[in-house]
């Protein structure tokens, strides 16, 4: 369940989850297989890399049954994640498309501290 | 929106990712001279020995530099695994050799930093990297003297035992 203190920005949305930004605890917060996750800023692009890092092509070949899942457990989190190769496909977009926002973010930020009407107040 | 990643680091991912390899590379180059320092005092070649152990010491303290460079900028630096260093080599002068080779790789890896920083308008990490641009006139200026001391010296007879001789001597005065 989401912190019913946190005040939230949709980040980014997908048909099989979403990510969301707290301003107020400065954290990610990823909705997921029915499930919502809160991650500091570091660790949540850590579980991307992580993520990332998976081998589907692996999972794909490999006939034995235990290949068919990957479970990640990620750190300061009470979260376990089992996934199976469409749940790492969906995530990596969810988490992609989210990576790309924040990172747009900053630049629209970083675009608006150098504007001349923002030099000029200053 | 608040820009939380900023807020965090100040580093590129990029960047971040490339200063990391560097750190590799330097933490290499410190295994490798150790293992060269070895094969020279195993070799009878005392102050090349020496030598080798002070370029370890001087590759890690440039690690070292990187790696609390990453992490002051909010990145997160990686204690990096080392594997592939030798242990024999096959003459003396194939020690001096691929010193030079490393060090020539080492100064094309941060060009390659360089040009990266500019591309991504990085001016603090650029000036950062200044430092290990200059500090690799020197490191190619030392390996390179000392090859010419074969060629000068020689290695007939007491050729080599005097070239070991003369490994401290060797400086680079800018």
């Amino acid at each position: 369940m989401v912190c019913p203190l946190a005040n939230f920005e949709e980040v980014y949305r997908t048909d099989h989850g979403a990510v969301y930004q707290c301003s107020r605890q400065n954290c990610y917060w990823l909705e997921f297989a029915g499930d919502t996750t809160a991650f500091r800023v570091s660790d949540f692009f850590s579980f991307k890399k992580k993520i990332d890092a998976i081998d589907v092509s692996a999972m794909i070949i490999d006939p034995s049954r235990t290949a068919d899942f990957t479970i990640l457990m990620p750190f300061r989190t009470p979260r376990c994640f089992v996934l199976d190769i469409n749940d790492v496909l969906n995530l990596r977009e969810l988490l992609n498309g989210a990576k790309f926002m924040i990172e747009l973010n900053s630049v629209i930020n970083a675009c608006l501290k150098t504007t001349p009407s923002r030099v000029a107040k200053l | 929106m608040k820009d939380l990643l900023r807020l965090k680091t100040s580093l590129n991912e990029e960047i971040e990712n490339i200063l990391n390899a560097q750190i590799k590379v330097e933490a290499h180059s410190s295994s490798v001279y150790l293992a060269m320092s070895s094969w020279c005092d195993d070799q009878g070649y005392d102050f090349s020995s020496d030598f080798f152990t002070k370029q370890s010491e001087e590759e890690r303290k440039h690690m070292m530099k990187l790696f609390n460079y990453v992490n002051d900028r909010g990145g997160k630096a990686i204690s990096p695994e080392i594997v592939n260093v030798p242990t024999d080599f096959e003459s003396f002068r194939s020690v001096f050799e691929q010193m030079l080779e490393q060090e020539m790789y080492v100064t094309q890896q941060f060009n390659h930093i360089a040009e990266k920083c500019i591309k991504l308008k990085d001016f603090v990490t650029f000036q950062f990297i200044q430092w290990f641009l200059e500090e690799q006139i020197e490191e190619e200026y030392v390996a390179r003297r000392i090859l010419e001391m074969f060629d000068v010296i020689g290695e007939e007879g007491t050729g080599r035992w005097e070239i070991d001789k003369h490994i401290p001597k060797v400086s680079y005065e800018g």
